[in-house]
Formats: structure tokens, sequence, C-alpha cells
């Protein structure tokens, strides 16, 4: 039991967790090893400053806490603190994977799953090399502080990722399949879907043509509206980033339009899959916030420090990608809200445009950028031969206001390899999702 | 059986910076032990968070080596080396005033620009040894100050940095540099479309291309270079290096996963134009028949795999201003470009500086850049400069296409 000091508000945050990779390139096997690792975090704030520490040694948790509050400086008003005052004090116990934790699932089990779809990206002739991966996670965490909150919850993920390096004549393509859940039973049964995906990377290979360069109609993908969410407004979200600029308050009022008026854009830590966080590295407890509703900026998101600089609530997005670094503000689950049209009513209006359907990568500052891995033209409203786009582009608020279409339904997705990137810190899972969404124009290279 | 064994130790002490005020201490030291073992063509690896035990982490090794993964037992031969940089850069008791009162001076000379993001410190050591006689060890450290900075106003997430990584910390000619930064920002320049000598990190560019020098894609045919091995394919003037030296590659290692020591702490990728290298590791090097260049890396816990320590290009002019003696475009920031299957490149640029003569001019509106592999590298390639403006830095010159955005 950790004794705290009164003059200081103090947490400990540790985790345990276990990981399992297996890696097979060209068909032989590269890696294959579980890992445990247990670390802790530990914060000691006086009201002026934060001390921070990270230690794998868990079992003496009490000297290295000792040794930040020797640091500090006792603060006798620490409860009356801004920051203090909005900290949660909650307490519970979750545990949502104790029937089926990955960590009871033998490891020989995982290869065979692995191996039994290897042979099928390698079907084409085309494909010189292939790579299979399985990831999976469990951690259990404990967050305590100083002001009696004591939460223990579980987390996991598992997924397998296929790269396929095609070559033929002076062709070149890396295609890639990958999917991410939270039981392993979930991962089979996926040969129909990953020799799809094969075939169509082959596809591409062989009759992708270059682009033309230009602003073209441009439909995104669920994947690639979500990233585009989280690249293009998301970020903008995180509200860290009003600290160093006060005019920032202005200029992010919430009410003010930001968007198409059939835009909305969420948020949560609640949605099952990689991004899910039922407390954030604060103690604070996940729930949906709006950032845009119907157009309108509705929301941001918060750690406590930003939540009092900015006199607004929590919002459970204080997260750091291990023991190793603080909380800052970050995303969790990321989704664009539906609309009304089926797929076929989104892209019959456009006579020349561009659909994007897989990505490698995205990002956002005034511009923002999705570098596709598969895409295709839409001609007169059906979709046409696949073309190799550099990447699309545009400025974050302009297209936002350029968005006048999206499919009903919303695909959620997770993935177990890559992540978010936000300074030092990367890679942190994260959730997307989206409708099939329909831009206006953007920038096509 | 042959066995390799490995001890990293990483202490590192930051501070974060909101609004140009230090607002928290963060201490990290993090040691992990490695042992590999070799036997029947196969390989054994066990890591540990924490001090090793290395007959434990050897015995956890050896139980490994049932897993059946295959790899050539090639450790390096005898050889012991050591490269130790261990002067203090900053008393750590003098990190928060020093660089809070650094902080104050930049805060003043910048009034309309918002800083934050990190400043550290980083200390590590490095040991290597194996059954074959080689023993290795390096220690070393860093300073990294990376500061994000708002155009009070702008309502941007961030607008431009000051960057810097090295071991001497010279106030004086950082906040000068700091300065003559901010300066042209504030000056609009502008340019029409067309070709123009685009000064960037050669990262920016090479990175997007770098998995065309990885061995194993290199032998499979999916490389844009494969088959090319030994040929000229690019600019006289282009010598492509993984920095691996101590003097350069400040609180890097100059030995890789695998314990190999490169020529001058350098293997080298491209040399005056001619594909020399790939990037390899012991296995890749012999399932492909090509040579080892030394760049593996590794987990803790890991099989070595493909890694990069640091890219260094060959210099081939004094200053900025005999690499690019006209107009020319340098790129601050350049996020999310990427390249097509066949070597296009494009990328927005969304801050860059007009220079004339080596000199910032002005700030340019956002841009979009874009070039081919082969060009870039071939006629398209002008050179390179080390430590101007600041001491550590590389900067290199490309002729590119140049759109606004």
């Amino acid at each position: 039991m950790l004794q705290f000091r009164d003059g200081f508000y103090a947490d400990v945050r540790t985790e345990d967790r276990f990981r399992t990779i297996i890696q097979y390139k060209a068909g032989v096997l590269e890696e294959l090893k579980t890992r445990r690792e247990q670390q802790a975090f530990l914060r000691v704030y006086d009201g002026k400053l934060w001390y921070y520490a990270s230690v794998t040694d868990v079992k003496h948790l009490q000297k290295t806490l000792d040794g930040l509050y020797g640091a500090a400086t006792a603060n006798p008003a620490i409860l009356d603190d801004p920051i203090v005052r909005r900290f949660e004090r909650n307490v519970d116990r979750i545990e949502t994977f104790g029937d089926c934790s990955v960590r009871d699932i033998p490891l020989r089990n995982k290869q065979e799953l692995l191996l039994s779809y290897l042979p099928i990206v390698t079907e084409d002739d085309c494909v010189k090399m292939a790579q299979g991966i399985y990831v999976d996670r469990n951690s259990r965490f404990r967050f305590c502080s100083s002001l009696g909150a004591d939460i223990e919850y579980d987390y996991q993920t598992c997924g397998l990722r296929f790269d396929m390096n095609m070559a033929e004549g002076e062709k070149k393509f890396t295609g890639s399949w990958q999917t991410g859940c939270t039981r392993f039973d979930e991962l089979t049964g996926l040969e129909t879907e990953i020799r799809e995906a094969a075939k169509e990377s082959a596809d591409y290979l062989r009759n992708s043509v270059p682009v033309e360069a230009g602003k073209y109609p441009v439909v995104l993908s669920p994947i690639a509206a979500g990233v585009f969410a989280h690249e293009s407004f998301g970020h903008k979200s995180e509200s860290d980033f009003m600290l160093s600029d006060d005019s920032m308050k202005e200029e992010w009022q919430l009410g003010k339009t930001v968007g198409s008026p059939i835009l909305s854009i969420a948020e949560s830590g609640c949605v099952p899959g990689c991004g899910f966080v039922p407390y954030d590295d604060e103690g604070t407890k996940a729930r949906k916030n709006y950032l845009i509703r119907n157009g309108v900026l509705a929301g941001r998101l918060h750690s406590a420090q930003t939540a009092a600089a900015l006199d607004e609530g929590l919002t459970g997005n204080a997260r750091a990608i291990d023991c190793n670094f603080e909380p800052i503000v970050r995303m969790t689950t990321t989704w664009i809200e539906g609309g009304d049209l089926t797929f076929d009513e989104l892209i019959a209006p456009i006579e020349k445009g561009y659909f994007i359907k897989t990505i490698n990568h995205g990002s956002g500052m005034s511009t923002f950028t999705i570098a596709p891995s598969l895409a295709y033209e839409i001609q007169d409203g059906k979709l046409g031969r696949p073309v190799q786009i550099s990447v699309i582009s545009g400025n974050v608020f302009e297209t936002l206001g350029l968005i006048d279409g999206l499919t009903k339904d919303v695909e959620m997705l997770s993935f177990v390899t890559g992540g978010c990137g936000k300074m030092e810190q990367h890679p942190l899972p994260v959730g997307f999702g989206g409708p099939y969404v329909r831009v206006s124009e953007m920038n096509v290279q | 059986m042959e066995k390799e064994f490995i001890k990293q130790t990483e202490h590192s002490y930051t501070l974060n910076v909101t609004a140009g005020k230090i607002d928290s201490f963060r201490e990290v030291e993090r040691t992990t032990g490695t042992v590999r073992v070799y036997e029947n063509g196969c390989i054994g690896v066990a890591g540990c968070l924490g001090e090793p035990d290395e007959a434990e982490l050897t015995e956890k090794a050896k139980e490994a080596l049932a897993f059946g993964i295959p790899y050539p037992e090639k450790l390096e031969g005898p050889l012991e080396a050591e490269a130790h940089n261990d002067a203090e850069i900053l008393p750590v008791a003098d990190f928060i005033p020093t660089m809070q009162s650094f902080l104050d001076r930049l805060g003043e000379l910048c009034p309309r620009f918002g800083l934050s993001n990190k400043i550290s410190l980083k200390y590590s050591q490095s040991e290597y040894r194996n059954s074959k006689g080689r023993s290795l060890s390096c220690s070393g450290g860093n300073m990294d100050i990376s500061l994000v900075a708002q155009n009070r106003g702008s309502g941007n997430l961030f607008d431009t940095g000051f960057g810097w990584d090295g071991v001497g910390f010279d106030a004086e000619k950082l906040l000068a540099e700091f300065k003559r930064e901010y300066d042209a920002f504030y000056v609009p320049a502008d340019l029409e479309p067309g070709r123009y000598p685009v000064v960037t990190d050669p990262s920016m560019i090479v990175f997007r291309f770098v998995n065309h020098l990885v061995g194993d894609l290199y032998a499979a045919g999916a490389s844009l270079l494969s088959g090319k091995l030994g040929e000229k394919l690019f600019s006289e003037k282009l010598t492509v290096r993984d920095d691996r030296n101590p003097d350069t590659a400040h609180g890097g290692c100059f030995f890789d996963a695998e314990g190999c020591v490169a020529p001058g702490f350098r293997p080298t990728l491209i040399e005056n134009g001619v594909l020399k290298g790939l990037l390899t590791t012991k296995k890749t090097a012999e399932t492909y028949g090509l040579p080892n260049l030394g760049t593996a890396d590794a987990a803790y816990d890991g099989v070595p795999g493909i890694g990069f320590g640091k890219l260094y290009l060959d210099a081939t002019a004094k200053s900025l201003k005999e690499l690019v003696p006209g107009k020319a475009i340098l790129v601050a920031i350049a996020s999310g470009g990427d390249a097509t299957p066949d070597g296009h490149f494009a990328t927005p640029v969304q801050m860059a500086y007009l220079m004339e003569n080596g000199e910032l001019v002005g700030r340019l509106p956002d841009l979009a850049i874009s070039g081919d592999f082969f060009d870039l590298f071939g006629k398209d390639y002008i050179g390179t400069v080390h430590d101007d403006p600041l001491d550590g830095t590389i900067l290199s010159a490309f002729e590119m296409d140049v759109e606004k955005a």
C-alpha cells in the first residue's frame, strides 16, 4: 500500500503488458516471442511543477515516490489547485478479457493460425516476397492517486498483417492487408477476405495508371475517412495546443461553424477495439465527446491540465503510449457519423473523380494529407481503372466545408501495427471509423 | 554453441515546455539485457528489462532454440574496441534553471511565438560481447532541443519549430540562429511555380525510398534498384551512409546489433553515385548472397532485423551560400508526403523560407513539391552541406518541381 503525503498531489500508474509477435518472411520464420513487461509511471505535483519517474522495479515504488516528494515543495493549498480539483476519484475494477485472454492461448495455436494464411498471399506469381505477422497484447492497468482513485482494468488486441512485395517487369507494388480485433477467435475464417485483398493488389500492380494531377471530387472509404477525421480535425481538438497562445480561445470558440452541416465527428474511449480506454491515464472515466456536430465546433479533448486552463470539463483523453511517458492529450477512437446515401448514390453525380480505398498513412496541420495505397478513378458515376496517387491534400477547414455526401453505414476499424504519433510518443493505438465520404474538391498528386 | 551478450542503459532527463515555461521534469532510467545463442543453424533469444542475469538469460535463450528460427552462426571475430564520451553536457541540478533562462531570453527575442514541447538530456551506454572474442563498448550523450512555435493568432497546431541536437550547448549561438529564423518568418515572400533548388533535411526524401535499399526486397526483385548493386546510378556527388560515428552521431553506437563495425563507423550505401551496399543483417546477407553492410538493429528480446542509425550524406559544399548561390527554398516543415510504386515523390510543404545566397529572405506560402527517384538522386541532386547554419546540421539540395498548394 503506497503512502501518499499531504501537501502534494500524486498518482501511480502500473502496467503489466503481455505481447506476442510471430513473423514470417518469404516463408521462413523470422521472429517468435512472447514478452511480459511490468513498468510504472509516478507523478508528483506541488502546484508549480510536475515531477515524473518511470521505473521497471515495480516492487519498490514507495522509494521512487519518496524521491519525487523530495524534489517537490509541499503546498498546503494543493487541494485547491484548479488542476487537482478536476481529478476524478473513481474506484472501479473492470475485467473484459478474463475469459479469452491471449495470455492463455498456446503459442502453437497462434503460429498455426498465421501459417494457415501464408500460402494464400503468395498464390499469384507476381508476389516476390510476402511477410506475415501475428501480434497480440494483453495489458492489466492499475491507477491509484493521493485523492483515493483506485482503478483496475484490462485491455486486449490481437491481429494479423500481410505485406506482399509484388513485381512484374518494371512494375513494383507493395500490397498489404491487416485486421485487428479483441478476441483471438475473431481471427479465424478470413481466407476469402485475404485472398480477395491479394488479388486486388495484383490487379493494381498490373493495371494501375498514373493519376492526372489536379483538383477533383474525391470519395473516401471508411478507413480513409476515419484517418481524415483523425488527422484533419482530431489533432486540432487536442487542447494542449491551445495553452501556448491565449488568442486560441477566441479562434476556437465552441459554437463556431467549422464544416459542412452534414458533418459530425465524435470521439470516445468506450468503443471496443484498439482505442478502448475505459479510464484514461489520469483516472478519468471515458465518455462520448462530439468534436463537430452538424458542422459546428462542439467540444475538444482534455487532460486535467488543459481542462483547468480552459475552464472546461474532463473528457478522458489523457493518455501515454506506455509507462515510459507522462499522459498527454490524445485521441481514443474517432469517427465521422453516417449520412443517408448508398455507395452508388454517393458516386453517381461524379463525372471525373477518385475513390481512395486504402491508405499508407496520413498527417494533419493547416494542410492535411493522405497517402493512398489502392485508389480508383470514378468516371461518369462508376468506378474505373486503378490509379497511382502519391498524396491527396487540402486545407483542413476548406475541405471540412466541402463534404457533401455520406453513406448510411459506419464502419469502425482497429489495427495492431502502427498507431498515432504525437511528438515523442509513438505509436499509440487508436481506433478510426466513418461512412464513405464525398468531398467535392481535393488536391490530387 | 555460439553466444552473444548485450547490455544497454539509457538515462534521460526531459523538461516539458508549455507557453515558454517549464512545467515538468521527467527522469527515466532503462536497462536491458540480451543473450542470443546459435546452434544447428538456429537462433535462440532471451531478454530482460532491468539488470541482466547473464546465466539465467543464457538458459532461457537455449530454451528458445526450440522455436526453430533459422539464423546463420556467423558471429564477428575477435576485436576489442571502445568509444566513450561521458563528458557531462550540463549538470542535472542546473538543467531547469539554465533552460528556463534560455527560454526566457528566446521568448523576449521572439515575442509573437508561443513555444512548447521538450528539451532533453540523454545518456546511453552499450556493451556487446560474443563467444568469438569480440568485446565492444561505447557511451555518450546528447542534448535535444525540440521546440514547436505557434504564431500567436494563427489558429494552427504549430507554425514552425526550433531544433538542435548536439553536445556543446551554446545558448548565444542558438538564440542568434533562432532569432534569424523568427525575423524571416514575418517577412512575406513569394515565388512563381516552377523548378527551384529545394534545401531540406535529406531524410525527408531518402527515407521515402529507403525500402528500395533493403537487402531482401532487393534480392526478391521488388526494389527499384534490384540487380543494380555495383552500378553507377546516381549523381557523382551523391554519397549516402548510415552514421554510427560517435563524432557526429552523438549518443549513438559505433557498432550494430550484431557487433559489426564499419570503416569510419559509417556503413556506405551509395558512394559517388554507385550503389555500394544494401541494408542487411547477417541472415539476409547469407540468405541472398549479399555483402553484409552491418546495419542490424534488434529489440532487447528480439531476433536482429534491418536497422538504420542516422542518415549521413557526404558534404559537397562548405556553406549554404556555396551550395545554392542564388534563389532557393528552405523546407522547414513538410509533413505527409509519399512516393508512388514507380518512384514519383510528392509532398505538401507546410513551412518554407525563401533563401537568396544562403540567407533567409522571408516566409513562403504553403507549397507542393515533387520529383522522381532516379532524377532526385541523379541529375537533380545539387549537393549537401554540413554544420550550416548550426553545428551538426546536414542539409541537402535537390532541383524540384514547386507549386503553390
